[in-house]
């Protein structure tokens, strides 16, 4: 039985059509006008306890606002949302009480206190036993090094240090399930890793289930096995990572130093895409053009100094399939 | 299946003391510059005051009414405002909340919607600046103008200060409401509210007949100081309202919060079908 | 100067975008002025003299100085939020003189003021309320000029409190301070004949009293011909003393910017 069952999601949106001005605000109040649009249609799916998807897709593709049907904030227009049991819409309190919501852009930390006044705050919200209150503030310590920075005013705090503090804050009451909006949007290399780990560990050894929507592929790369693509309102694709990676995935890019400027290669499946110097990038089909062989005779003909190979990076596969390039072929959908 | 809640009343009652430490600590941390604020607000209100105070040296007293009681009828005011904003500023400002997309934290949270809303805001500023002048003026009047202050008088007193507290409080949340159907109102809001006061701050006996009805049945101000002062005062022009009127002050605040609490459901509803009001 | 015109022109469109607080500033006033002649009614009415010149005399002060009101509103946390944002830094880099910039967004408020609240207000004010004209035309001339100088003695008071903002962050207290004391001292809400002696006499060393109240008793006569030139002497004095020292303190400012890097 999975925990998150999503069956024929469906949400419209009745775009108020506003006029300017109060007159006209209370115009539109009196006699509103909408237009409807269809934000998320027809969704399904279902996720496992314990499991981490990425939802990604472009901007108003409608992964927020599944997101917020499944915090409860938003109702749908159709189609059934069960997480463990419950509506998230209509059991919301009960349900609030097995979820942490981490938005990235908005911290749920007091501004002008330090970070601890809110974890002690909703320690109350949650009603979070004092002995797991503790075990959990030294873990989150341990991983993300809070303490450091707990008792000073969140206002002072870096991005990176109020992300770790509101992430650890969501996590407080041992959430069965969390949501992470934008985990990782502004912060650097090393705060990103940082976070990215934590999130791994926290799901093996808890067990917690996860969520993300995110625009970084590397936060997905590198926490999901599973994602899925969402545009105009569909799901375009639902599977891991791998796969996709192994299905679209196949050019490759050799890039090769050689002794002398040439003008020209003319080896079939090739295609020069960059130079620089005496370096070229080339690419090829790795089902048409065998790596090794074309490394030999670009050997033979020219000599190589140097030479690495490129595989695509997913966020290069995903540019290409919402940008119509990559076909995904239907039975791909649901393959786990 | 039975609906057991997730709080019960002792636990609601502990977490809004703890959410009350946090706004009172966040107003501590602009100590100097909160101090200076209250005191602007006692110069602001004060002017009124002072004004009305020069006026009454001059003329002793207005169509029957001597400084001790027009005092005390104005002090009422303050009082009750100032109740309103140290319990209920939340409802006053909430539609921030909306508009910075803070709401939807609040529907992510194990409480009731209301509740947190009430919970998270104080504003001490405000509170302390018109509780200074309210209390100035009580103090000054309340013992000046013939009221015996036994039990049922102190009771009652208490009793319609909450209730003019809520009757506010209600005003602030109806236009608040609005910003779920992604609504401006802060111009409209501070014009009704606000006008309504000032008008409020004279007997509304001063005022035509028009004018009286919209204090006592549109925007009844006239609930939170008029009639409650008339109750102890029982001044003769009383006669040209209805008796009633002196204790229906508790009435008017629990209609109010009702008729005004369905709207928010409304707003609440549309919201969630709707979701950011940006 | 075509640049600073430009600057008033931009303040005025920016007002006309908010129709909202143009509607409610209209509303506002004639409420304002309502409540007092209902309360100077009252007043009167145990005095037996409603129809008495006493009493139209209020009524034409309250009016007028509501009326002025309306106009002499200013943006008082333009230079606050210039301040706090930083934007300030990039102004001053503007070959342009940053009170010049501040006058002239003032004066957009100001045209914004007349035409869109002032002129509504005044009309149904005349309608409404049953107030005096001019003392004569001489006086309406007088009343002009004065209420300019009044405008001015108030705007350099006002700029001195606008310029703390380097000094305080917020300065939603001083302004509340200074109004208060504007209203009050000023006469805007009750005219000085009401107050006790020694109050006028502290009054009388301050600028308030020119910004509402001589404007308003030109207006009604009641500053005789041979004093009109006295009075207005010292507005402008008032209105060039202030200037001075928030020029002073504007220097004093610039140095502490420059100090701290912006």
């Amino acid at each position: 039985m999975p925990l998150i069952e999503v069956n024929n999601l469906v949400k419209d949106y009745k775009l108020n059509v506003r006029k300017k001005g109060l007159l006209g605000s209370i115009h539109s109040l009196l006699v509103p006008e909408y237009k409807m649009k269809r934000a998320v249609d027809n969704i399904s799916f279902s996720i496992n306890k314990g499991e981490m998807v990425g939802f990604i897709g472009p901007n108003g593709a409608g992964k927020s606002t599944t997101v917020k049907m499944l915090t409860g904030i938003l109702v749908p227009t159709s189609g059934q949302i069960s997480i463990g049991g419950l509506s998230p819409h209509r059991d919301r309190r009960k349900n609030a009480m097995r979820l942490g919501v981490v938005f990235g852009q908005r911290t749920q930390l007091w501004w002008d206190l330090p970070a601890i006044d809110t974890f002690e705050l909703l320690r109350y919200i949650y009603k979070i036993p004092e002995k797991i209150y503790r075990q959990n503030m030294n873990l989150f310590n341990d991983l993300l090094e809070i303490n450091e920075f707990m008792s000073q005013p969140v206002r002072q705090l870096s991005l990176g240090q109020r992300m770790r503090a509101d992430i650890a804050a969501a996590l407080l009451h041992n959430p069965e399930i969390i949501f992470f909006d934008e985990p990782t949007i502004g912060l650097d290399v090393i705060a990103k890793e940082k976070v990215r780990e934590f999130i791994r560990y926290i799901n093996r050894e808890k067990g917690t289930t996860m969520l993300f929507t995110t625009h970084d592929m590397q936060d997905i790369e590198k926490t999901c096995r599973r994602m899925i693509i969402i545009d105009e309102g569909t799901t375009i694709y639902d599977g891991t990572v791998e796969h996709i990676k192994e299905s679209y995935g196949t050019s490759r890019t050799l890039v090769a130093d050689f002794p002398e400027v040439i003008h020209s290669i003319d080896i079939p499946g090739v295609e020069v895409i960059e130079e620089k110097g005496r370096k070229k990038w080339l690419r090829f089909q790795k089902d048409e053009v065998q790596v090794s062989n074309l490394i030999y005779e670009l050997t033979q003909k020219y000599g190589i100094i140097d030479l690495t190979v490129q595989e695509p990076e997913i966020e290069g596969i995903i540019r290409e399939i919402y940008q119509g390039g990559i076909k995904i072929d239907e039975s791909l959908c649901r393959v786990c | 299946m039975g609906k057991k809640p997730l709080f019960n009343i002792f636990e609601l009652f502990v977490l809004l003391l703890k959410y009350a430490k946090l706004s009172l600590k966040s107003i501590l941390e602009y100590k100097f510059d909160r101090t200076f604020i209250t005191i602007a607000i006692v110069c602001r209100e004060m002017i009124s005051v002072v004004v009305m105070f020069l006026i009454l040296v001059r003329f002793v007293h207005i169509k029957g009414w001597e400084y001790n009681e027009m005092f005390f009828l104005y002090s009422f005011l303050f009082l009750s405002y100032s109740i309103f904003v140290l319990f209920f500023a939340g409802m006053r400002d909430f539609a921030e909340m909306i508009y910075s997309g803070e709401f939807d934290r609040v529907l992510t949270r194990p409480l009731g919607l209301m509740y947190q809303i009430i919970a998270s805001k104080i504003d001490l500023s405000a509170g302390l600046g018109h509780g200074i002048v309210g209390v100035i003026l009580f103090t000054k009047t309340a013992f000046s103008v013939g009221i015996d202050w036994n039990i049922k008088n102190i009771v009652y007193y208490i009793v319609i200060l909450i209730s003019g507290a809520v009757i506010q409080a209600s005003i602030f949340l109806f236009a608040s409401c609005f910003s779920f159907w992604t609504v401006k109102t802060d111009n409209l809001r501070n014009m009704i509210f606000f006008n309504a006061r000032r008008f409020s701050g004279y007997p509304i006996s001063f005022y035509p007949g028009i004018i009286q009805k919209l204090l006592m049945f549109v925007i009844p101000f006239a609930f939170v100081n008029y009639f409650p002062a008339q109750f102890y005062l029982n001044k003769a022009e009383i006669n040209s309202f209805w008796n009633g009127f002196l204790y229906l002050s508790p009435a008017v605040g629990a209609i109010m919060f009702v008729l005004v609490y369905m709207f928010w459901r409304q707003g609440v509803r549309h919201y969630s079908s709707t979701g950011t009001s940006r | 100067m075509r640049a600073y015109v430009e600057f008033a022109k931009k303040a005025f469109q920016n007002n006309i975008a908010y129709r909202a607080d143009y509607v409610a500033g209209v509303i506002n006033a004639i409420v304002m002025i309502f409540v007092n002649i209902c309360i100077w009614k009252a007043i009167y009415e145990d005095e037996q003299t409603v129809d008495g010149v006493q009493f139209k005399i209020l009524i034409t002060y309250v009016v007028i100085s509501f009326l002025m009101q309306c106009i002499y509103a200013m943006d008082e946390y333009h230079i606050e939020y210039k301040v706090r944002s930083g934007a300030i830094g990039l102004d001053l880099l503007k070959p342009m003189s940053f009170s010049g910039y501040i006058f002239s967004y003032n004066i957009g408020i100001l045209v914004f003021r007349v035409v869109m609240q002032l002129i509504p207000a005044l009309i149904v004010s005349i309608v409404l309320f049953k107030m005096y004209p001019p003392f004569s035309l001489s006086m309406a001339i007088y009343f002009l000029i004065s209420t300019i100088l009044g405008y001015l003695v108030l705007y350099n008071l006002n700029f001195i409190v606008w310029i703390s903002s380097f000094w305080f962050y917020w300065t939603f207290s001083l302004v509340t301070i200074k109004d208060a004391a504007v209203m009050i001292l000023s006469g805007a809400l009750l005219p000085l004949w009401f107050m006790p002696q020694a109050l006028v006499d502290f009054i009388n060393l301050t600028p308030f009293a020119s910004i509402y109240y001589v404007p308003i008793t030109i207006y009604l006569g009641q500053v005789p011909m041979e004093e009109i030139a006295l009075v207005m002497a010292k507005q402008l004095i008032w209105a060039l003393g202030l200037f001075i020292a928030g020029k002073l303190l504007w220097k004093t400012a610039l140095k502490k910017l420059v100090v701290q890097g912006g």
